[in-house]
């Protein structure tokens, strides 16, 4: 028992020495590696850089796969999700601009995130004919969101599809997920939440209201 | 205190309360200052006296600096003044377990007793669970000067955490937090000191345990004798609200020779209310355990006081750096000049939140504290969709509330935001 003490005692000194290497080793880790993509070993690095020369030769803004690999590493994501993230990407930027015709970057971003949420091509193509200068970022990013949320894919696809042919603008996009993720998270499933509220969603007039007769 | 020493500190105690260097430190920077009625009874002398008592906070990524002093004030004259000053470099986690060097040195003044000095360091290892608990364990040494009978002390400890509840929720935050220390040291006496500690007299030997170890040196003045004790403490703290609650009670093993019977035990509470996000009202009392390190006995203490915070520095139960499992009440981005925009973010009972995202090419952003649980960052964010993450005190990313979100393909959530044109 004595030995046992004695032993007690002389332990931190010699722990101290221990951890304080260990943390010397542990806070030399990082510094390895100030380009991020140092971490990948090379065969990811190269089919992430063939990623992206072939989004840039499709005309493809390859931002978003460099991102999607930055993210992955931010995350410490292994190797090979990383490349399957950035080949997923390559492909969703590819039908949504197949789906969509030409539209901006930020546009074509958003609505390859919604195809990687669960939306089918065909229903991203009827989203392809739009007002000049009409934006329709919130909507695809509302639209994602019910698809993460498990709102039946069908269900999520018809009711933005309703507010878009009518019209909506951001705000009524944005107060319809604010309502309904409000109710998801008092205990509604969510595509009950999204069936209720879509009924009380407030539509734009019609754009044609305004319009001067034909032949004034 | 003479006229000299009182202008200085109440210097460092004004300065905290200047906003002009808040922009050009605002990342690096906390601090807050206690002020209020203490009366304090150790036994030997009750006193009643004002307490100041300044904190200073330094948070870089993976090293915090912490300045602490207290002072009670009685008559303008000095009756107690102790101050700390604490390195910490903390590791990435690897493997969920992180590591932590601290270091510490400390003055006691008392115009009683000739007061202390002291500096040690200590090593730990900690071991989070899923960021609603965790263990840690380690040791160091420690080194008290002015206090004559007592050589350096190893200590050993360890603990563990456990947290119920969020920012958010209805009964906010509890954590309970159990710890074990270890001192061991040796004391040094005067045979002749009948009233040291020890006396190695032949009376005061035939009552010393079987475990000590008692030696007279060469000349036959002074002996050394190897002292143990150890602490057991629980702390309970609990956050709702504006309300913060904090409760701690311990119990010191070891024999009579070590641990006095005044000392063998102790409680203590606090209630701090937040009357805005940078004035609470502070009160407790309770009994204090003795540190025979720094030569400061048991006390029994009462106070009642305010805080001003420059940007609160939190008292964190847990005696390691650690993820919370903690909410985000609440996340705005607000348009600014140009591109810029301004992330706000509300978040109690946290040391540290960042955020990361595609406008950052997904590098950590660390926010910074503006208030109690307010914290912000100023941010070039172009329009269009952007996905963002949040993480606070290093615990996993997540998505931020009050904006849409998706899964992103690393198995966690992302928030989308749209930035008009």
């Amino acid at each position: 028992m004595t030995r046992f003490f004695a032993s007690l005692r002389r332990a931190p000194r010699g722990f101290a020495s221990l951890a304080a290497g260990a943390l010397l080793l542990l806070g030399a880790l990082p510094a390895a590696g100030q380009d991020p993509f140092s971490r990948l070993d090379p065969t990811s690095r190269n089919i992430i850089d063939v990623v992206m020369d072939s989004a840039l030769v499709a005309g493809l803004p390859n931002r978003s796969i460099l991102s999607r690999a930055l993210e992955g590493i931010a995350k410490k994501a292994d190797n090979r999700r990383i490349v399957d993230a950035v080949r997923r990407r390559l492909v969703s930027l590819r039908t949504a601009r197949a789906m969509l015709g030409p539209i901006g970057d930020d546009e074509l971003e958003a609505a390859a995130s919604v195809l990687e949420a669960g939306a089918r091509p065909e229903q991203l193509e009827r989203f392809r004919r739009r007002t000049t200068g009409r934006n329709d970022l919130e909507a695809f990013t509302v639209w994602a969101d019910f698809l993460a949320r498990g709102i039946p894919k069908d269900e999520a696809f018809s009711a933005i599809n309703k507010l878009w042919q009518d019209g909506a603008d951001d705000a009524i996009f944005h107060s319809l997920w604010n309502n309904v993720q409000s109710d998801i998270l008092q205990g509604l499933s969510p595509g009950m939440a999204l069936q209720n509220r879509i009924r009380e969603a407030p539509t734009r007039p019609p754009t044609s209201a305004g319009k001067p007769p034909e032949g004034s | 205190m003479d006229d000299r020493k009182f202008a200085i500190f109440a210097t460092m105690c004004t300065a905290l309360l200047v906003p002009a260097p808040r922009e050009l430190a605002a990342q690096l920077v906390s601090g807050r200052f206690e002020a209020g009625q203490y009366t304090v009874s150790d036994g030997v002398l009750p006193m009643s006296a004002m307490r100041f008592a300044p904190t200073f906070q330094f948070d870089f990524p993976h090293v915090r600096l912490t300045a602490h002093g207290a002072a009670l004030l009685s008559e303008q004259n000095l009756q107690i003044a102790d101050g700390i000053v604490s390195g910490t470099f903390t590791s990435p986690t690897v493997y969920g377990v992180r590591a932590e060097m601290i270091g510490n040195a400390s003055r006691a003044v008392d115009q009683r007793s000739l007061g202390s000095d002291q500096v040690d360091v200590q090593t730990r290892i900690h071991v989070p669970f899923r960021q609603a608990g965790g263990m840690w364990f380690g040791g160091g040494v420690a080194k008290p000067w002015r206090v004559a009978v007592i050589s350096s002390a190893d200590v050993l400890d360890g603990g563990v955490w456990g947290r119920l509840g969020d920012a958010a929720a209805k009964f906010g935050i509890a954590t309970l937090t159990a710890t074990f220390t270890n001192f061991s040291f040796s004391k040094v006496a005067s045979v002749q000191d009948s009233n040291s500690v020890l006396s190695c007299g032949v009376a005061a030997a035939t009552n010393l345990p079987a475990s000590a170890a008692l030696a007279d040196d060469t000349g036959g003045g002074t002996c050394e004798r190897q002292s143990r004790f150890s602490d057991l403490e629980a702390v309970l703290q609990w956050e709702v609200g504006p309300l913060e609650l904090s409760a701690q009670s311990g119990y010191r093993l070891g024999d009579s020779y070590d641990v006095t019977p005044d000392t063998r035990q102790w409680t203590s509470g606090r209630a701090t209310i937040w009357l805005n996000e940078r004035i609470a009202i502070i009160g407790g009392g309770g009994r204090q355990p003795a540190l025979p390190l720094r030569g400061l006995p048991a006390r029994n203490f009462g106070m009642a006081g305010l805080v001003i915070a420059y940007s609160p520095v939190s008292k964190s139960t847990v005696p390691v750096s650690m993820p919370h499992a903690v909410l985000v009440k609440k996340f705005e981005m607000q348009p600014g000049t140009g591109d810029m925009r301004k992330i706000v973010i509300r978040v109690g009972g946290v040391e540290r939140v960042d955020v990361m995202g595609d406008f950052s090419d997904w590098s950590p952003l660390t926010l910074v504290r503006r208030g109690r649980d307010l914290w912000e960052l100023n941010v070039p964010v172009s329009p269009g969709v952007h996905h963002i993450n949040v993480r606070v005190d290093g615990g996993p990313w997540m998505a931020p509330p009050g904006v849409p979100t998706m899964h992103d393909p690393y198995s966690g959530d992302v928030g989308l935001i749209v930035i008009p044109r």
